[in-house]
């Protein structure tokens, strides 16, 4: 957050990174082995340590903010495996992220991407039978950070050959959960607590069965789940895109809206949901009240996370005889430091035999609309990816997180892999009696 | 300088891919790991053959252009940093493993490989290529060789020279010389090879590397020792020797550092202890298991406070956690950190230590050291603000000063990062007029235009 009082080089005013978050790095290149784009192009600029140096360049006014920046700035995947690497705490996913926002201040105008529009609109709907039956009212719909995008991605410049990917990834659609889930769901057992679940967009449009096994799950864990059906999106996909000031009125509401029910946790199932939510506390730090940020990340939790620390209750689970293997979501495991809790809930399931896969923290390639930006490099990401799997010929590839879920599964199957992906709380749900 | 005709030279015979001279390219082809170096190069290139190697170098003569070789920018003492301008020969594109020969034990790589794949890479045939600098994830075994970078495993296995059994570099005249080669034993004329090593690119670029591997030890024993005074730990490293034993690891850490850990790490380490050392010794489990009783009966003779020994792998990597945790932690405390590598013979390890302590609260600054005690090679990292210029230089002053005690004591000013442009004077004073002018007349030689990573090593 920056102090909009403050002088800031060569930034223009508004968000930009603070000159102390930049001048942290100490430029041992820790960093540069666990980069995408420097493993792809071996060029500095397109490192960690690059773009940081480049933001310090900005703001000591030895660089302006540069068309070339803007573009490193979209080409980080923002998985921050950096920052996992940093030994000096530097972030570089997150300078980029806001270098993002300066973009928008620096090169306003574009328009926008009318295809992409179009696209989201016809494709990502769910057929007009459902519809009709109203499965999706469009108040409904105007919540979700999906139009958003399509209604503000000015800079939104997608690669070549987008569309097919994007049509490929596609799962095939059914009606959203969002109305239909109960507002509570009911603990069953022994009752251990009471939860909010955070329902994300890409969940309810995309992934609707796998919430539902989230709260299935959760209430078979012994907990009353409670679904606002009001909750916005969570800012992830504004966020990602630079446009902070939205991001920041959806998690005001959002925190009015979790903090007036009396849960616990607030759990949710996407990790890129989790981290955002998260990372209110950061965003706000200017704007709110200091208290309530505190108390609002104090529930927040990733399913994963939630159920190992609250510990999982085997005694009436199921055998699932399989084998899998996992990917660790970067928004899980290096933006949330969630990274043993799935393997140990993987491991107590009994009958699951787990494969450890190599370089499992190591991006898909996904990152929110980053493999429709640049198909191609996100393919070799990939590429790298789907071979470590393969090694592993597991039955399954478990992840936590909807992109990566969606990557994932078309690489699979452009890839003629037979692996099949679950998100963990699929798995889970198996193993859960009725 | 580089005139637009040289760049102009440069894309037309390589290609447009392997010359870059955007700014934003320049302005992160300009530094180091060393803090506070920044210049511009002109313009930067990627080669990928031992032509184009020649190539440029051709170019840069005609145009006395300053030619600077870099692989990923780690170094710790300015050796990749175009001081002077011109062209930066980046190298890491250039990073197949050509050859692992389990015949005669060695492999052959070119310049840009990075020094943990090759180790994993033989790992893979049942072999152990042993340095291991605390860049290794990331750093290139050219740039190994030409900083003699050393690492954890030192003091029984030696630094990167130990393993350099040939090397292929191009000289500025063009010309490529071969020297050394894969016999173990190899007296023919001068040894240009160990000439090269540690030269930081000022003789020559490295175009290809051969490299001696060895068969990995069977077994290892980890332990942890405290003491409540540093003479007591200074003492127990120097028995431990003296004892004949050479442990594969023998690490330190002081008082300060081991704080900064506990406050960033929580790991319950006891704050009040002066140092901690971690211990390995590896080899032949008979030979390890005896090493190992042999060091735990030095730890109780000179009085150590605390003494773990792992169990097993997992209690290993729990002990050595703090060690592995003491950069992080001390990084993370201010904006700038200045790490230095001061080595004295063993016998001085607590003189130094002391020392440090005595420099720290002279020029009130916040001092952490750790390092590696086996070799007499520590790191005083001191903890600072680079926007406070009176604390910058008192920095300056404390290692000013440490240094000069280091070279009484028959220390090193470097003993794994180099010289390269932040330890010039300090190297004059350690090998005297007559030393600089030896180097400076072989560096002539090499190079008559002074056009190989100028202003390095040698004192102006």
């Amino acid at each position: 957050m920056a102090d909009k009082t403050k002088k800031q080089g060569n930034f223009a005013p508004g968000d930009a990174p603070t000159y102390e978050s930049v001048l942290q790095c100490m430029r041992c290149g820790f960093c540069l082995p666990t980069c995408p784009t420097f493993v792809l192009t071996g060029r500095e600029r397109s490192s960690p340590r690059g773009r940081v140096a480049l933001a310090r360049a900005v703001h000591e006014e030895n660089l302006d903010f540069t068309e070339a920046l803007k573009q490193e700035s979209f080409f980080c995947l923002d998985c921050r495996a950096c920052t996992t690497a940093c030994p000096s705490g530097v972030k570089a996913g997150e300078v980029m992220e806001v270098c993002r926002s300066q973009s928008h201040q620096v090169f306003p105008g574009g328009h926008l991407s009318k295809s992409f529009r179009n696209f989201i609109l016809k494709r990502m709907l769910p057929d007009p039978d459902l519809l009709e039956a109203g499965m999706l009212p469009a108040r409904l719909y105007q919540r979700l950070g999906i139009q958003w995008l399509v209604r503000h991605s000015h800079i939104l410049k997608l690669g070549p050959d987008w569309m097919d990917k994007a049509e490929g990834m596609l799962p095939k659609l059914d009606a959203p959960l969002r109305g239909q889930l109960p507002e509570m769901t009911p603990a069953k057992g022994e009752k251990r607590g009471r939860v909010a679940f955070f329902l994300g967009c890409v969940m309810t449009l995309l992934y609707p069965d796998v919430s539902r096994q989230t709260v299935r799950v959760l209430a078979g864990q012994g907990f009353d789940v409670v679904t606002p059906a009001q909750a916005k999106c969570c800012g992830a996909p504004h966020m990602s895109e630079g446009d902070r000031e939205t991001t920041r009125e959806l998690a005001k509401f959002n925190i009015d809206l979790f903090l007036s029910q009396d849960v616990d946790y607030i759990v949710t199932d996407c990790a890129g949901c989790g981290a955002s939510l998260k990372e209110y506390e950061e965003l706000l730090a200017e704007e709110e009240d200091h208290a309530r940020l505190e108390l609002f990340r104090s529930k927040v939790r990733d399913v994963n996370e939630f159920l190992s620390e609250v510990g999982l209750r085997t005694e009436e689970l199921q055998e699932v005889k399989v084998s899998v293997t996992y990917h660790e979501p970067c928004h899980l495991c290096h933006a949330q430091n969630v990274s043993a809790q799935p393997r140990q809930l993987i491991r107590s399931i009994p009958g699951v035999e787990f494969r450890e896969m190599k370089e499992s923290s190591w991006c898909c390639g996904s990152a929110a609309t980053w493999g429709l930006k640049f198909s191609e490099e996100s393919q070799q990401v990939l590429d790298r990816k789907l071979a470590n799997v393969a090694a592993t010929d597991a039955d399954y590839l478990v992840t936590t997180n909807p992109g990566c879920h969606l990557q994932l599964a078309w690489g699979l199957k452009q890839a003629d892999m037979p692996q099949p992906v679950i998100h963990l709380m699929e798995l889970l749900g198996r193993a859960t009696p009725d | 300088m580089a005139s637009i005709a040289a760049i102009k030279q440069l894309i037309d015979k390589l290609g447009a891919e392997k010359v870059v001279a955007e700014k934003e390219d320049l302005l992160t082809l300009g530094y180091d790991s060393t803090p506070g170096l920044l210049h511009l190069p002109e313009v930067a290139v990627y080669p990928t053959t031992v032509a184009d190697v020649q190539t440029v170098l051709g170019i840069a003569r005609d145009e006395g252009m300053p030619v600077v070789p870099r692989g990923s920018g780690t170094g710790l003492s300015g050796g990749s940093v175009p001081h002077q301008g011109g062209v930066v020969l980046c190298l890491n594109r250039m990073n197949r493993i050509l050859e692992i020969d389990e015949e005669n034990l060695t492999a052959t790589c070119e310049p840009g490989v990075i020094t943990l794949d090759l180790f994993e890479a033989v790992a893979d045939k049942g072999l152990f290529y042993p340095p291991d600098p605390g860049s290794q994830k990331i750093s290139t075994l050219a740039g190994n060789v030409m900083e003699n970078a050393g690492g954890l495993r030192g003091l029984k296995y030696g630094v990167t020279r130990d393993y350099v059994m040939a090397l292929e570099a191009v000289l500025i005249d063009g010309s490529v010389v071969q020297t050394g080669g894969k016999s173990v034993k190899d007296v023919a004329g001068y040894a240009f090879k160990d000439l090269l090593c540690g030269s930081e690119g000022t003789l020559g670029i490295i175009t290809g590397i051969t490299l001696k591997l060895i068969p990995p030890p069977q077994t290892k024993t980890t332990m942890l020792a405290y003491f409540d005074a540093m003479p007591r730990a200074g003492e127990a490293v120097a028995k431990i020797i003296a004892d004949k034993i050479i442990p594969s690891t023998l690490e330190i850490m002081d008082n300060a550092t081991i704080n900064c850990v506990e406050d960033y790490a929580g790991i319950g380490l006891p704050r009040q202890m002066a140092a901690l050392l971690l211990i390995e010794v590896d080899g032949h489990p008979a030979v390890v298991a005896e090493e190992a009783a042999a060091v735990e009966k030095v730890l109780r003779s000179v009085g150590a406070a605390e003494f773990k020994v792992a169990r097993d792998a997992d209690e290993a990597a729990s002990l050595a956690a703090a060690r592995r945790t003491a950069l992080s932690a001390l990084a993370r405390v201010s904006p700038t950190t200045l790490l230095e590598d001061a080595t004295v013979p063993r016998s001085r390890l607590a003189d130094t230590f002391a020392e440090i302590e005595r420099l720290g609260e002279k020029f009130r600054l916040k001092v952490g050291t750790f390092g590696h005690a086996g070799d007499g090679n520590i790191h005083p990292t001191v903890l600072c603000d680079e926007r406070d210029a009176d604390e910058m230089e008192r920095a300056h002053a404390f290692y000013h000063e440490l240094y000069e005690k280091v070279l009484a004591w028959g220390g090193t000013v470097s003993g794994e990062h180099g010289i390269g442009i932040a330890k010039k004077d300090y190297l004059a004073k350690q090998i005297g007029p007559a030393g600089v002018a030896v180097m400076r007349r072989i560096k002539q030689s090499f190079d008559p235009q002074g056009l190989l990573n100028p202003g390095k090593i040698i004192a102006d």
